[in-house]
């Protein structure tokens, strides 16, 4: 449980928000993880808690990776344009 | 890596040998996993870039085969494939990002060596231009070997007893100061000069009036005021006769006198 919040944190923490789907699993995950160590199913509860992690940890790589892919992008605009400059100077 | 091959052969030996006692969810969700694990473990990218997530899916996904194995443990078979086909995805999630870091690196590097030789190309441009614009004013100025670089404004620029530039003079007016920009230390005299018709105290006024107009104007266009001196010489030193119309034109003029290139203005008349 200690870990699906921590996994959470971190996600939250480089920016995922709710339009990753996978970061909304891992809060619904962990709720219902809660609700099962409320009622003493703690069979489901870990099973819950530990999906939950993962998703929260998919849900950070996932933005972390479309982050560097924006900045990918960005940066080849700019090669872009200098190449065309370049070209154009020639 | 030598620590994973083991698992995955372990993982294909239990998905070939275990299958048949899972449910059909659980089946799915078994061949999910497996799917995603051997598109991990088959990439050295992803090796390379999370070696310690793939491990855990191959561990999960035994996990799960071995579990499949056994009546009545469908849940604990789809949690260990789920477990698993999550590490799978952020392994790669994680080389992916690895990858991307890479192209970024090298891209940074590319974007450096453009804009040095983008900067260079500049440099040259600006002094081709620099040139071509020393020969436009060469060409339009002649040499006086005492006074040196001796451009003339006819007045064709300004109109009779007028000493506003006309709108016709933008042009070589906007040619002097790209020149002057492009050559900072050179400074300017402006100098007027009439006809003889009126009188001599009018016609240094008029003369001064229209060398100031020249001036202002190479102000307003970003010269610096410290760069130009202005005088009026009425309508001494004429270029022709005054007898003639054609010789009166061509003594009503501004003269800009160039300094060298460090700045040296030859002497006032």
């Amino acid at each position: 449980m200690r870990l699906s919040e921590q996994a959470l944190e971190q996600a939250k923490a480089v920016g995922a928000t709710d339009d990753v789907a996978e970061l909304k699993l891992a809060e619904e995950k962990l709720e219902r993880a809660r609700s099962n160590m409320l009622s003493e199913s703690f069979r489901d509860a870990r099973m819950r808690a530990e999906q939950s992690e993962l998703d929260a940890r998919l849900a950070e790589a996932k933005v972390l990776t479309l982050k560097s892919q924006e900045q990918l992008t960005l940066l080849q605009s700019r090669v872009d344009r200098l190449r065309k400059q370049l070209g154009e100077q020639r | 890596m030598s620590s994973i091959k083991p698992l995955a052969v372990l993982a294909i030996a239990g998905v070939l040998g275990l299958q048949g006692c899972a449910s059909q969810r659980s089946e799915e969700a078994l061949d999910q996993a497996s799917t995603a694990f051997q598109s991990v473990k088959d990439d050295s990218n992803v090796l390379r870039s999370a070696p310690r997530d793939v491990i855990r899916a191959g561990e999960s996904l035994a996990k799960a085969e071995r579990l499949a194995s056994y009546w009545g443990t469908g849940s604990d078979v789809r949690h260990y494939a789920y477990l698993s086909q999550r590490y799978s995805q952020i392994a790669r999630e994680h080389s992916n990002l690895v990858l991307n870091q890479e192209r970024q690196a090298k891209l940074e590097l590319e974007r450096q060596r453009l804009q040095l030789a983008l900067r260079e190309a500049k440099l040259a441009s600006v002094q081709q231009q620099g040139k071509w614009l020393e020969e436009q004013i060469v060409s339009l100025a002649t040499n006086d070997t005492d006074r040196g670089l001796v451009m003339t404004l006819g007045d064709v620029l300004f109109d009779t007893g007028e000493a506003e530039l006309k709108s016709s003079a933008s042009r070589t007016v906007l040619k002097l100061v790209q020149f002057l920009q492009l050559n900072p230390k050179r400074v300017v005299r402006i100098e007027g000069y009439t006809d003889s018709t009126g009188n001599p105290d009018d016609n240094l006024k008029l003369s001064r009036d229209r060398a100031q107009s020249v001036a202002d104007m190479l102000v307003d266009l970003g010269v610096d005021e410290k760069r130009i001196k202005v005088i009026g010489y009425g309508d001494q030193y004429p270029v022709e006769a005054n007898a003639s119309e054609r010789g009166r034109a061509q003594n009503r003029r501004v003269e800009i006198v160039f300094s060298d290139e460090k700045g040296r203005l030859g002497a006032e008349r």
